[in-house]
């Protein structure tokens, strides 16, 4: 684990990692003031962010981040991975759609549980993941 | 005192410093031959400067990087920053684990000529990492207890992160339990798992299935509103499972389906 100005920073390889990454996940959130729904919600999605990286990318980082915006604050996840990289972004994040052997629900419902978020990925050059929830 | 002494003088006192640092450092040309190495590395290779001079390095190393597009020496000549990896290095057939940080050799100008290499020998941090992983192992494997409530209950408790691998032995201890014990409800209590993701959501059921398929009634306690509303926005449809709030309710349905009754005692 790495700290700086951009917040925590993770690597990810193992399944192990992710159990840091949640812990440290839900920490930030109760520091945050977001209820205790809302820290599992978002720790969840965490959790699906990182765990995508050690199926998909199995080499990665996770960064969580409290951010600002105007007179918002909100928590930031970003997840970034060197795998094969999403061919069909759009697809990826529609339900009930997997390469995997998964159920075929996990970006769809980041997108569900947090208020922003951005997919840049490149055939060969890995997929990078930010989302963002806001405090209200 | 002229120039030139006070330069004698201080390249004595730095080669002096450099033999006695415990750290072992060497510096090759850019054709990789050996141009340096202090007293430590000699120590550690068990070797002496006129073996191994003008040497090719990877000959006197002989590590995992070697000759291959990882060793950082040949990446920092090219022009890269400075970086510390880590590495192996094989020595009369004893491996030993090193780390080491390469920097570019630069004459007065500026330009490249070579490189900069100390290494540590890392064998007491690997093996400390090593007893680490074998203990968190262990208590993962203590992690998941599959216990005896009443005749032919089990519960089985979960608490903190599920991965894959968890998932795994859960399912492992609990299918081997109900073999065990002919147990005919499995209780599963989620209340402590700090996160549910359609992973977890996928192995949780995936349980239940194996469960079921065993003749044993699988009934998932401990959905908090909190989990309640992440399998909501999941969009998980735990389909056919029971669930329940508490561990008490669970353990209520199981005397249902056990025909027993809990009554006051008369």
């Amino acid at each position: 684990m790495g700290k700086n100005s951009d917040g925590l920073v993770f690597e990810v390889s193992e399944p192990s990692d992710n159990a840091t990454i949640v812990y440290n996940a839900r920490q930030m959130l109760l520091q945050m003031g977001f209820d205790e729904t809302r820290q599992y919600l978002i720790a969840s999605a965490v959790s699906e962010l990182s765990t995508n990286i050690i199926r998909y990318g199995e080499k990665g980082t996770i960064t969580l981040r409290c951010i600002r915006k105007s007179d918002k604050i909100g928590f930031e996840v970003i997840a970034r991975d060197c795998g094969p990289g999403i061919s069909d972004i759009q697809k990826a994040a529609t339900e009930n759609y997997s390469s995997g052997h998964g159920l075929g629900l996990g970006l769809s419902s980041v997108k569900r549980i947090m208020d922003e978020c951005e997919i840049k990925s490149a055939r060969g050059h890995g997929t990078c993941i930010i989302a963002k929830k806001w405090l209200m | 005192m002229n120039a030139t002494q006070d330069n004698r003088i201080n390249n004595e006192l730095a080669l002096n410093i450099l033999n006695q640092i415990s750290t072992p450092i060497m510096a090759v040309n850019k054709e990789m031959k050996l141009i340096f190495m202090n007293e430590a590395g000699f120590e550690l290779l068990g070797t002496s400067w006129e073996k191994i001079e003008n040497k090719p390095c990877h000959e006197v190393f002989n590590s995992s990087h070697c000759q291959t597009p990882k060793c950082r020496m040949r990446q920092v000549m090219e022009g890269e920053d400075s970086c510390t990896v880590r590495n192996e290095i094989t020595r009369h057939e004893r491996t030993i684990p090193i780390e080491y940080t390469a920097t570019a050799l630069k004459n007065k100008e500026g330009s490249i000529v070579g490189g900069i290499e100390y290494l540590i020998d890392i064998t007491e941090r690997t093996q400390q990492e090593k007893k680490l992983q074998e203990q968190s192992r262990t208590i993962m494997e203590i992690s998941t207890p599959a216990i005896k409530l009443w005749d032919r209950v089990l519960i089985l408790p979960v608490v903190g992160v599920v991965d894959s691998l968890r998932a795994q032995q859960m399912m492992n201890t609990m299918l081997k339990k109900i073999m065990d014990t002919s147990a005919k409800v499995i209780i599963l209590d989620i209340q402590g798992v700090a996160a549910v993701d359609t992973a977890v959501a996928n192995h949780l059921i995936k349980i239940a299935k194996a469960t079921k398929l065993m003749g044993c009634r699988c009934i998932i306690s401990g959905i908090s509103p909190a989990v309640a509303e992440t399998l909501v926005q999941l969009g998980i449809g735990l389909g056919e499972i029971s669930t329940n709030a508490t561990l008490q309710d669970a353990l209520s349905d199981a005397f249902d389906i056990m025909n027993l009754m809990v009554t006051p005692r008369k």
